[in-house]
């Protein structure tokens, strides 16, 4: 088993993840960044997308939605809004974001509620490819 | 020695309160099992993201990123701060909101100028507080159209209030702005506390103990600061002020269950005394009467 380091996935309303991990690969605003134990220090935001981990050799994959983390040789914390697994994620009410933020992307808005909607679609959209892709 | 009928009406009132201040303190004892099982849920965050940030900013190289402008140019009494309120929606809830709002008087106090202070109110009391005061020459300017409920604290009404100030503290129209909330010390304590959101504050660490600069391994940042920050810095005050409402919201429901909870005794204590006095006075009118019976009889018989 190769060298592992301490993760902590924390979202706003429970502890997501906590524990010993080989290998982490976040996207970042500019990309992916894969992560391994003794990493050079990092910062960097996290927009809303994909998260892939591996414990005991296996990858476990996660929806996440604006967040940042924080990378040290030993350890890293994921900070996000919310985290869910595959399998948790509720295929429905994603559906029905989309479908409602799609119909206000129609209407006329201000720069600022553009910009609110288009998050909104962003997360649901991220949810919904992430429930196909890996729990069918 | 009290008229029958008055005790008798009393008592009648004291039990129809006491019926609302049960059916409160059920309410609020479920509301608070509730709160606090977010809070606890929450917490974790709460604190993980403040400890985070600040080890963030350790490895932080300066930066002329604009949440950290601290504005030294405007002088003390022309900068504007603006403070976010939370407070309840209703009363009943014991010195819940006293507390609040004396705790923010007293802030309001430190600042030079009262008049470039702006407050944005979560909840209706203490809107209902600030804004009802016409009278006086000097008062803090309320933020009318800032309406928010306390009630079940969402990160949707958390990133809405963040990103508002966010936009006013951009366009200058604020300086600064400070979060005063309700803190759940422990299970059974709470204090008001006062956060600073804006500007960021990078404190003075780094300095070792023998007052040389502690060298402190630089993190990379990606793509760069500036971008990193002004990605991290909203998200970081909304998650404060996300964190903050849950806290206050179960503060709340935790003085609405205590204070009704004494409601509820204290008027179980007063029936208890109504009704010893009420005996009293009936068996009084039911001696006075055989009394009388008796005196008019013997009155008869002679």
């Amino acid at each position: 088993m190769s060298k592992t380091f301490h993760l902590e996935i924390i979202a706003s309303d429970r502890v997501f993840f906590e524990g010993e991990t080989e290998h982490l690969v976040i996207t970042a605003i500019d990309g992916l960044i894969g992560i391994m134990a003794g990493h050079e220090p990092l910062v960097t935001a996290l927009p809303t997308g994909e998260l892939k981990y591996m414990v005991n050799g296996k990858w476990q994959y996660a929806a996440i939605s604006e967040g940042f983390i924080e990378v040290m040789p030993d350890h890293a914390i994921i900070l996000a809004d919310t985290c869910e697994l595959p399998e948790e994620i509720d295929v429905k009410r994603a559906e029905e974001a989309r479908a409602r933020a799609e119909e206000r992307l129609r209407q006329k808005q201000s720069i600022k509620e553009y910009y609110q909607t288009q998050a909104a679609l962003n997360r649901a959209m991220n949810r919904l490819k992430l429930s196909q892709k890996h729990f069918k | 020695m009290a008229n029958i009928r008055e005790i008798r009406e009393r008592v009648a009132s004291i039990q129809q309160i006491l019926k609302i201040t049960n059916a409160m303190y059920l309410m609020s004892s479920s509301k608070l099992k509730k709160a606090r099982k977010s809070l606890e849920a929450t917490e974790p965050y709460f604190y993980k993201l403040q400890s985070t940030i600040e080890s963030v900013l350790e490895h932080t190289p300066h930066t002329r990123q604009l949440y950290f402008d601290r504005r030294d140019n405007i002088p003390e009494d022309k900068r504007k701060r603006g403070y976010i309120v939370i407070t309840a929606d209703k009363g009943l809830c014991g010195s819940y909101n006293h507390n609040i709002l004396k705790y923010t008087e007293q802030e309001l106090k430190k600042a030079p100028d009262i008049d470039n202070c702006y407050l944005f109110i979560m909840g209706q009391v203490g809107r209902m507080h600030f804004q009802n005061r016409k009278r006086e020459a000097k008062k803090a300017y309320v933020d009318s159209e800032f309406l928010y409920t306390t009630q079940n604290p969402t990160l949707y009404r958390a990133r809405e209030i963040a990103e508002l100030v966010l936009e006013k503290f951009e366009n200058h129209e604020l300086d600064e702005v400070h979060l005063i909330y309700t803190d759940m010390v422990n299970s059974s304590q709470s204090e008001p506390r006062t956060v600073r959101l804006l500007p960021f504050e990078r404190k003075h660490f780094g300095k070792a103990v023998d007052g040389t600069m502690k060298k402190l391994p630089k993190a990379s940042f990606e793509p760069n600061p500036e971008e990193v920050m002004s990605y991290l810095i909203p998200n970081y005050a909304k998650g404060i002020i996300y964190g903050a409402m849950v806290e206050a919201f179960c503060s709340e429901q935790h003085a609405r269950m205590t204070a009704m909870d004494a409601a509820t005794t204290s008027a179980k204590d007063m029936i208890r005394e109504l009704s010893l006095l009420y005996n009293r006075a009936r068996q009084a009118a039911i001696t006075q009467e055989i009394t009388e019976v008796c005196s008019g009889a013997s009155s008869v018989e002679k």
